[in-house]
């Protein structure tokens, strides 16, 4: 990672870049996390590859030149954990060959496998509703409604903070359920019988 | 663990930031946060962009919130004035307005974007727009495609939306511009625009909310009211569309543009049926075969087409 940054990539659009990560890494975020699980990376190191995936990300100065976010977060998330792995020597060099031989090709999604409009609502509608009551129903309001943070605290009869604590312990729940959503959709599928039995890193 | 933390501060930062513009002090508190661990940068944005993510939910439904587009500036927003508030608040110093941004859509995707003004723009499949914020003009370019507006209400800057060489202006309104090969429609829901043709200033027509505006080469702006066809065709913005009476081949050339597999009509005696109904745009297969089943035709599907064809 380069220590001097350069600052031209901060002068760049970062909304939209925010934007274009809420919808073209964000939702793959899952289906990530349980391919590396496939090849049998620990909870922990995920979590570092993911992170280090994001950081990279927010490198970007445009992202204009990506086609698929899919696919350019599966690489990025691949190149971190050679990294990881190299500085670490965590595994025998056996594996890294393994894993290095992984084409990420080979998870790219086909260009007409884009997830419908309606499926992406359902999902994000699937989000909110797994939320506790208090929390749901600020999100709902802010994120489907899109009422602003103040007129929400005034319906609901709490303070602006109040409102802003909640939206924020929903937030961090709904990071959790970003990160579990599709692993909990491949047991179901795929593979019954590899799911990591009990909690997730403590 | 110290992820744990970061997760939770940049899950509360990212609510801060999207509450709206954030005081001097909080801006260096943040500034302070994100400069202790690197990674948090990376946590921020994983947080800030999961908020983009849900905010699909309304762009995808449709919903809209008469007080999202914010027009006053809050007590505390002193650096609020410069960096326009809206969902897209930045993050003070390290992130600047960019002097052009572009937004684009991909096929069978509809997107809502929150402007640096207040404004919200929702863009149609296959959809193509810039956008500059200037200081006497709101400027968008919108270079193919559909999109529909919701303006926030500023008289000294004007909402200029550019479609080639046809112009529609308006101040504080709601209307959508759709680019079609034989011209520019106009269909306003909310307030007033008004609409011309580059080189012929002197034709230009006021479109209130309600009506229609159709735009083409070379013929004076027509303008008709027509306010449930407009409700139905910004039925879009919810995934759908919605006929009444028209033809399968205006339907097909419709669903045409939210998907890659390719509805194709066999015979010009059925693309004249009129048909009636909701359908939603991303689903052509069920399109097809509810369509077929109504003027009893049968559906062949060949991989990248769907053709209707006569039993």
């Amino acid at each position: 990672m380069e220590p001097d940054r350069d600052l031209e990539m901060h002068v760049q659009t970062r909304s939209g870049i925010i934007a274009w990560v809420g919808s073209n890494i964000i939702p793959f975020e899952g289906e990530l996390r349980a391919w590396l699980r496939r090849m049998r990376i620990s909870e922990d190191e995920i979590e570092d590859v993911v992170q280090d995936a994001y950081l990279s990300i927010t490198k970007l100065s445009s992202v204009a030149h990506i086609n698929s976010g899919k696919n350019y977060f599966f690489q990025t998330a691949k190149m971190a954990l050679f990294q990881r792995l190299r500085r670490e020597r965590i595994v025998p060099i056996d594996r890294l060959v393994e894993i290095e031989a992984l084409k990420v090709a080979d998870v790219a999604p086909d260009p007409e496998v884009r997830t419908s409009a309606r499926m992406e609502l359902e999902r994000v509608r699937r989000l909110i509703a797994a939320l506790p009551e208090r929390c749901r129903e600020i999100f709902e309001l802010r994120r489907i409604e899109g009422v602003p943070q103040r007129e929400i605290a005034a319906r609901l009869g709490l303070p602006e903070h109040t409102v802003e604590q909640q939206a924020a312990r929903g937030l961090k729940l709904i990071l959790k359920a970003i990160a579990m959503e599709d692993a909990a959709c491949e047991a179901r599928s795929q593979r019954p019988k590899e799911m990591p039995s009990g909690a997730r890193r403590g | 663990m110290a992820r744990e933390e970061d997760d939770e501060g940049a899950a509360r930062w990212a609510v801060r930031l999207d509450a709206g513009p954030i005081s001097a002090t909080q801006e260096r508190e943040l500034e302070a946060w994100l400069a202790s661990d690197e990674r948090r940068e990376g946590a921020l944005l994983r947080a800030r962009a999961a908020l983009e993510y849900l905010n699909r939910g309304r762009a995808l439904s449709g919903a809209f919130h008469e007080e999202d587009v914010p027009r006053r500036l809050n007590r505390r927003s002193m650096i609020g004035s410069l960096m326009a508030a809206g969902a897209a608040a930045c993050v003070g110093v390290l992130m600047l307005f960019p002097r052009e941004r572009r937004i684009d859509t991909e096929v069978g995707e509809i997107r809502q974007m929150p402007l640096e003004d207040g404004s919200v723009a929702t863009l149609n499949t296959a959809s193509k727009l810039s956008v500059q914020m200037k200081e006497r003009e709101r400027l968008v370019r919108l270079e193919g495609g559909e999109a529909w507006f919701r303006v926030a209400p500023d008289k000294t800057r004007p909402f200029v939306v550019q479609a080639g060489e046809v112009r529609v202006q308006a101040i504080g309104t709601a209307f959508s511009v759709r680019r079609r090969d034989e011209g520019t429609d106009v269909l306003v829901t909310e307030g007033t625009v008004e609409a011309w043709v580059v080189g012929r200033e002197g034709d230009r027509k006021i479109i209130t909310a309600g009506s229609r505006g159709l735009v083409e080469q070379g013929v004076p702006i027509a303008v008709a009211t027509a306010p449930e066809e407009i409700d139905r065709a910004l039925a879009w913005r919810s995934g759908q569309l919605s006929l009444d009476g028209e033809t399968l081949d205006y339907a097909v050339a419709e669903l045409n543009r939210y998907n890659r597999q390719k509805l194709i009509v066999d015979d010009p005696a059925l693309g004249r049926q009129q048909l009636v109904g909701y359908f939603y745009t991303g689903e052509p297969e069920n399109f097809a075969k509810t369509v077929a089943w109504m003027i009893g035709a049968e559906v062949i599907e060949d991989g990248d087409t769907i053709r209707i064809a006569r039993k």
